[in-house]
């Protein structure tokens, strides 16, 4: 069977199944998406509810017992997570499970999968209009950890505070797991009355990757377990689709941070004005890739291998904020000078100085990318959940031949758009720690 | 050219040894777009002295030579390696472990040219006195990265705690100072020792015809010449059965405490089969007694102990093997007595046969869930495979274990005296 990770959907009001059915792979992957917009009064709430799912459902109500079930079917892995996608905040259920089609009884055990990650979101476990207390109490103490722990990874720490000051006041620079302050007000009734609405009103979707046979009838069999488990009369809630944030005008915000730390990381967040769903999107991607994507790429060179200033320096374009994050970790004196070095590369790159193998490399190794994502199963329901956030068609293969399309003015072009918009600097400081 | 097929798993591998004693094996996997190649060296971190046959002298080179080796192989006369992968449309990369460096590349596109261009950039040292002091510029950063990252440094002290001697407990990039020392005259003297191709292997997995691929790199191995195969004498200081120090704190500006437990084996020098055969039976122990869905693991997360991060490892290799258990924790004190205090239980009470098999079948599971990633299967195949055990027969091994053995290797494995605490608290 061809296998151009094409999904195929189906859908229904505010529910989308998508199904990409392939022989290849010796595990089966199912996603459970709902998806709302962030909002600052919720987010923290919102992204504590996942964890909450896991801590077990009506007919299994301990998180050991939803692991064990989970086991009993073939060793199937179970997780939930939350996500930040543009301005929507994703809750996620996920699993995994070897393909065991040549069993008997194995469509049975594949559909019990398929009921436990929709059982994990739309049942968790609850004493009358509340959740049980002693699981909000322990989530509430390990959520604060989650929170914390962003701290402690300077690398991720650095990316989230450039991100939130580049975003500030805007519902996408919220923070992926919401406030610590928050957590203190959150009771197990409120978070309860947060969930039914969560169930009533959000768009929900639900991937799988695997052996599937006659699909328009596994899709309208989920769409109809889907309809069921969440309720026939709620609503979407997603809104428009997401789109970029526009390029600020004015000063350039420079923000330093100072902790204990052996290594200085320098951000520089840059805003496009160009997303996803925007024809400029794909010369975009390349311009991203030219500057730093690559081994091959102007901050890799410049910054590490001819100054030998730092370990890494790339360039992350975000598609659906149309955010583009540069990151280094770098000596702290060595701020002004790599500060230089990747301003010089972005205005060599939006003068026009692309030669002809940057350009051509960096064309190959993203449709390289892109081709093995291909052979990557939770990769595929992303970039297919990207677009559909975006509003947009547009599935690997496509992206591969407009990747192979692009010509050089149009990669200059789109460099035009890099608009500097915040410098973020995490320093050492011997004299000031701060705490999380 | 062998063929052996792993009919269960429905996998074909090939396997064949050059005149020059390079082994290659070639996994081809239907439906896959990419290719993932690797070319590795039975070199790593540990090898900080060796004695060449015939010569009576032990050479002592810098600690975190290998990793520079490493580092240093990307750069040649004509300039960066990356942009001639970068041509091929392919991702290359490497990675330096205790005792192995590997160099690869993933690509959907042109795989003999590529395979081509990874055997000769590893085959063909080239070393400035400019270069390298450069490079102690990036490495420095890549040290310097590590040192504030808390998971790394509570890992490193734990090594530190559990051998006195044994090189494994040293970082593998080493420090600013160690790779202070390092000259073009030391890097050439390890490849020329570690390099030959008697001592490397070349495993590739994904959508390729093996014959094309393996006639390809006969040829291009055939085109060159080597000496012959260096006897090398690995020379490793003698390591005390018991750990170095039972505890080690270090302070970071992190918000939370990290507490790893580590566990040394007394008994080393398994390898082959016997070594695989271990690592599955330690793994089958500590995923009864800590996986997510023990008693244990929901009693720590019941007193508010461990977190989601709580986890567990086992490595095993011919000169060490070490389980490691622990993560994230408010209070690394109630946390090990609380461990303590279970494994005691457990060494009485022993594993149940239900657990043991709920165990043994997650244990199948993860890994039918590697075979779908090419990079995941290279990188377990070689590490076992080097260290002369198949991994293909994982499920046969995980099969054939018994509860009398895993409760046996429980109560070995657990003794007071190979028992070392490390702990990273805020600074």
């Amino acid at each position: 069977m061809p296998d151009l990770g094409t999904f195929i959907t189906q859908t229904d009001g505010r529910f989308a199944v998508h199904l990409l059915s392939t022989d290849k792979f010796r595990t089966r992957y199912l996603a459970l998406k709902v998806a709302r917009p962030l909002h600052r009064q919720h987010v923290t709430a919102l992204a504590m509810l996942p964890y909450l799912w896991m801590q077990g459902t009506t007919t299994l109500p301990s998180a050991r017992e939803v692991l064990r079930y989970a086991d009993s079917l073939f060793g199937a892995s179970v997780r939930t997570l939350i996500q930040r996608r543009g301005h929507q905040q994703v809750l996620e259920v996920q699993a995994t499970a070897p393909e065991v089609g040549t069993f008997n009884g194995a469509d049975a055990v594949l559909e019990e999968l398929e009921s436990l990650v929709i059982q994990l979101a739309v049942n968790p476990a609850h004493t009358g209009d509340a959740f049980p207390s002693d699981h909000v109490e322990r989530e509430k103490t390990l959520h604060e950890r989650r929170i914390q722990s962003v701290f402690d990874n300077k690398i991720t720490y650095a990316l989230e505070r450039s991100w939130e000051a580049a975003c500030a006041g805007q519902p996408v620079g919220l923070p992926r797991l919401g406030y610590r302050e928050d957590l203190r007000a959150l009771t197990a009734a409120s978070l309860w009355s947060l969930q039914q609405e969560v169930l009533a009103e959000s768009d929900v979707h639900f991937y799988v990757v695997g052996k599937l046979h006659d699909e328009p009838s596994v899709a309208a069999k989920i769409l109809n377990r889907l309809r069921q488990a969440f309720g026939d009369h709620g609503r979407g809630a997603a809104g428009s689709p997401v789109h970029a944030l526009a390029v600020r005008r004015g000063e350039v915000q420079q923000v330093v941070e100072k902790q204990r730390v052996q290594q200085g990381k320098l951000n520089l967040v840059f805003r496009t004005g160009v997303s996803y769903g925007d024809d400029e999107y794909v010369p975009l991607l390349l311009a991203n890739g030219v500057l730093g994507g690559f081994p091959h790429s102007k901050l890799f060179m410049n910054v590490r291998e001819k100054a030998s200033l730092a370990y890494y320096a790339s360039s992350m374009l975000d598609g659906l904020t149309g955010l583009a994050v540069v990151q280094t970790g770098i000596e702290t004196a060595n701020r002004d000078k790599a500060y230089d070095i990747i301003r010089a590369q972005v205005d060599a790159l939006q003068a026009g100085q692309v030669t002809d193998d940057e350009l051509e490399f960096t064309r190959r190794g993203l449709t390289n990318q892109y081709r093995q994502v291909l052979d990557q199963p939770a990769s595929l329901a992303e970039i297919h959940f990207s677009a559909t956030l975006a509003g947009v068609e547009r599935d690997v293969e496509r992206l591969i031949q407009q990747i192979g399309e692009v010509d050089k003015a149009a990669v200059v072009d789109a460099a035009s758009r890099f608009s500097l918009d915040t410098v973020y600097f995490l320093t050492s400081d011997a004299e000031v720690t701060t705490g999380a | 050219m062998r063929e052996i097929h792993y009919d269960s798993l429905q996998l074909t591998l090939y396997r064949d040894v050059l005149d020059n004693g390079l082994v290659v094996y070639l996994l081809p996997k239907a439906g896959f777009q990419q290719t993932f190649a690797s070319f590795t060296t039975k070199y790593g971190s540990i090898d900080s002295q060796f004695r060449l046959a015939h010569q009576p002298q032990v050479i002592t080179v810098p600690d975190g030579i290998a990793h520079f080796l490493e580092h240093k192989m990307f750069e040649k006369e004509r300039g960066d390696v990356f942009p001639e992968f970068a041509k091929l449309g392919a991702s290359a990369n490497a990675f330096t472990t205790f005792d192995q460096t590997t160099y690869l590349f993933s690509s959907t596109d042109h795989v003999l040219e590529n395979t081509e261009v990874l055997l000769n950039f590893v085959q063909e040292p080239w070393f400035s006195e400019q270069s390298v002091e450069k490079e102690k510029g990036i490495i420095g950063q890549e040290i310097r990265m590590y040192d504030d990252n808390p998971d790394w440094q509570v890992f490193f002290n734990l090594l530190r705690a559990l051998y006195k001697h044994h090189p494994v407990h040293l970082p593998i990039a080493g420090t600013v100072e160690s790779i202070a020392g390092i000259t073009p005259d030391i890097l050439y003297t390890c490849h020329e020792t570690f390099y030959h191709p008697s001592n490397m292997m070349f495993f590739a997995v994904g959508g390729f015809h093996p014959e094309a691929l393996l006639a390809h790199i006969r040829k291009n191995q055939a085109a060159k010449s080597f000496g012959p195969a260096p006897a090398i004498d690995r020379v490793l200081p003698e390591e005390p059965g018991p750990v170095s120090e039972p505890n080690r704190t270090v302070h970071l500006g992190v918000s939370q405490p990290r507490c790893l437990m580590g566990w040394k084996d007394a008994k080393t020098g398994l390898s082959g089969p016997a070594q695989l055969a271990q690592e599955m039976l330690t793994g089958v122990v500590l995923e009864a007694l800590f996986g997510k869905s023990s008693d244990f693991y929901h009693r720590l997360m019941d007193a508010g102990l461990i977190d989601q991060n709580f986890s567990w490892e086992y490595e095993c290799a011919p000169t060490y093997g070490y389980s490691v258990l622990g993560g994230n924790t408010p209070n690394p004190q109630a946390l090990v007595d609380t461990v303590q205090s279970l494994i005691d239980e457990a060494m009485k009470i022993g594993v149940s046969e239900e657990a043991f098999e709920r165990s043994r079948r997650k244990a199948i599971g993860r890994f039918i869930a590697t075979l779908d990633s090419p990079g995941a299967v290279a990188r377990s195949f070689v590490s076992y495979a080097l260290r002369g055990a198949d991994v293909f027969t994982t499920i046969d091994v995980l099969e054939r274990l018994t509860l009398q053995q895993v409760n046996d290797r429980l109560r070995e494995h657990f003794a007071e005296s190979q028992r070392a605490v490390s702990v990273v608290l805020p600074a």
